[in-house]
């Protein structure tokens, strides 16, 4: 099983202090957390998205590649990339590229965007959003496999006898993950391809995740990928710990009540009780991690975000810590205990490349 | 015999409230109505006050919680609604919007609904034709056609009689509406006259 953290990548007043990082800063720490990441013996590393205000990470691709130049062993993903508004054939420029320079040390993570505004900046409207995706995706998934494309569809200038490169590394495309809160239409697209599914879930209750990772499943089984319990399913979490349950609510609290998301809205306690917000001690955030298996089977990677809300530096490094030190070393014993064999881990490069020379020249999927 | 499920969508914010009062008017008035005909009927009241913080943080976080997940659930699988909102500023209460604004997508569409609405003075007696009744046609309910609304005279005034009228009528028409009934025949005046009698007692009415 894989364990990581993903980052939104806000710049927002640390509300104890009055401080606001400078852009400057922000990117810095992102790259810091990240090194931090690795040097904890954290799997995953992602980054969001954004092209507007609070938010620096609009350049995912150049980020990765400046942290896979810095890291060794890290595994490099985003949380999302955005597939509405971006063009297929950057993104499966961009991510062939890191791929190359990464040495397959990455995959991703597609996602709409929910920011309305940011939609006709790139020339696209947010109610076109499912078709978006659905169209872009398949547009990427086919660049990513075929040296020569002929394509036209309804979003986007045709293509004739067009080629994206550089081609995948090995000829093995970038594993893909589809993450989305509430839209079933995301799940069976994930099923459909036999990529993995990411349920964000720090958000929502736990019932949303269920079905969603549960229609998931169905239809990966139904589209021929394996059994329902072989899916390929991700999850996030939020938690911010302390040594002892006390102190981490305290000094989590106005990190809470004024959070961008959720902040002047419910209470800390509602919060904690209603979505996976763990604010607690390290063994709280084990069992509550533990928890989500029951009701999204034994899942393939666990992603936390931890740096937000004007969270400084150095907590969010202490936060690693932790995660590194006490919380991930128990859980990857249990998770390993729990999981059947037939359970597969989620495909990297080298699983996929391999899986790519033993079954012989079938690179493409059939379909 | 058929068994109704009502929601009865009450925004008043003092206890007790002439909202309320008027909300559980008009439920008894529908479920005798509906008696009548031998339905079965369930009623469902949801005080919007008590989910007033979940309303907010439900416009903030986009998920209910469990306390406000099973009103809106009770809402979505009724066969009928009544609302009653006070009126604020010419218009129904803001809390009240809060809770529309959160229902599911088409949640009410093909509902029958009957709309009531209470207010300070009876110069606000429209509010329910130019506020309520845009609302809920955009939602696609099936509003009923008669709307009751009460002004503080109607409770306390010698004319409050008149408030019961129109509350059973409407509560008929609008249990017509849940069961699909054809309206009822006007009697012929030439065929059964009202006794001379009655005539005398003049405006005694019910």
């Amino acid at each position: 099983m894989q364990f990581g953290i993903f980052t939104v990548g806000d710049v927002t007043t640390d509300p104890t202090t009055g401080t606001t990082p400078t852009e400057h800063e922000r990117i810095a720490a992102t790259v810091a957390i990240a090194r931090k990441a690795e040097e904890v013996g954290l799997d995953v590393f992602a980054t969001g998205e954004h092209h507007n205000p609070p938010f620096v990470p609009s350049a995912p691709t150049t980020t990765l590649a400046y942290i896979a130049a810095q890291t060794e062993r890290i595994l490099l993903s985003t949380s999302t990339t955005l597939i509405t508004t971006t063009d297929p054939v950057r993104i499966a420029e961009d991510y062939a590229t890191l791929q190359h320079l990464s040495n397959g040390r990455i995959d991703l993570m597609m996602g709409r965007g929910n920011t309305g505004p940011v939609y006709p900046w790139f020339g696209k409207d947010i109610r076109d959003g499912i078709p978006l995706a659905i169209e872009n995706y398949a547009l990427l998934h086919q660049l990513w496999r075929e040296d020569v494309v002929n394509w036209s569809g309804q979003f986007r200038t045709p293509l004739q006898g067009f080629t994206a490169t550089p081609r995948p590394l090995d000829g093995i495309p970038p594993f893909v993950w589809h993450g989305s809160i509430r839209s079933p239409e995301i799940a069976e697209q994930a099923a459909y391809y036999g990529d993995g599914f990411f349920s964000n879930h720090i958000f929502w209750p736990a019932s949303h995740t269920k079905q969603m990772v549960a229609l998931y499943r169905r239809r990966f089984e139904h589209y021929g990928h394996g059994s329902a319990d072989q899916a390929i399913v991700g999850l996030g979490g939020q938690v911010f710990m302390r040594k002892n349950s006390q102190d981490a609510v305290r000094d989590f609290r106005p990190y809470f009540d004024n959070a961008p998301v959720y902040g002047h809205g419910p209470s800390l306690e509602e919060f904690t009780s209603q979505t996976p917000l763990t604010v607690g001690s390290p063994q709280e955030v084990i069992e509550r991690t533990l928890g989500f298996r029951e009701y999204a089977g034994d899942y393939q990677r666990q992603l936390w975000l931890v740096d937000h809300a004007g969270l400084p530096l150095p907590t969010v490094l202490e936060q690693l810590d932790l995660l590194g030190e006490e919380v991930v070393p128990v859980l990857r014993k249990e998770f390993d205990a729990l999981r059947p064999a037939h359970v597969p881990e989620a495909p990297t490069h080298t699983t996929l490349l391999a899986a790519a020379s033993s079954s012989e020249p079938v690179k493409e999927n059939a379909r | 015999m058929t068994t109704s499920h009502l929601a009865v969508i009450t925004a008043g914010l003092t206890q007790p409230s002439s909202t309320r009062l008027l909300a559980d008017r008009l439920t008894d008035a529908v479920v005798r109505s509906l008696r009548e005909t031998n339905d079965e009927v369930v009623v469902e009241v949801v005080e919007v006050r008590d989910v007033a913080h979940d309303l907010t943080n439900h416009v903030l976080t986009g998920f209910a919680s469990p306390e406000l997940q099973v009103r809106l659930d009770a809402i979505a699988e009724a066969d009928a609604v009544i609302v009653v909102t006070p009126i604020y500023a010419a218009s129904f209460s803001g809390l009240f919007k809060m809770l529309i604004d959160v229902l599911p997508t088409d949640a009410l569409r093909d509902t029958p609904v009957l709309l009531g609405a209470t207010g300070g003075t009876a110069r606000h007696s429209l509010a329910i034709e130019h506020a309520l009744r845009p609302l809920f046609a955009h939602l696609g309910a099936l509003v009923a056609p008669v709307g009751v609304f009460a002004a503080s005279d109607d409770w306390g005034s010698a004319d409050a009689g008149l408030l019961g009228e129109r509350i059973t009528r409407a509560g008929r028409s609008f249990a017509g509406l849940i069961t699909g009934t054809s309206k009822t025949r006007l009697p012929d005046p030439f065929d059964e006259v009202t006794p001379f009698a009655t005539l005398l007692q003049g405006s005694s009415r019910a």
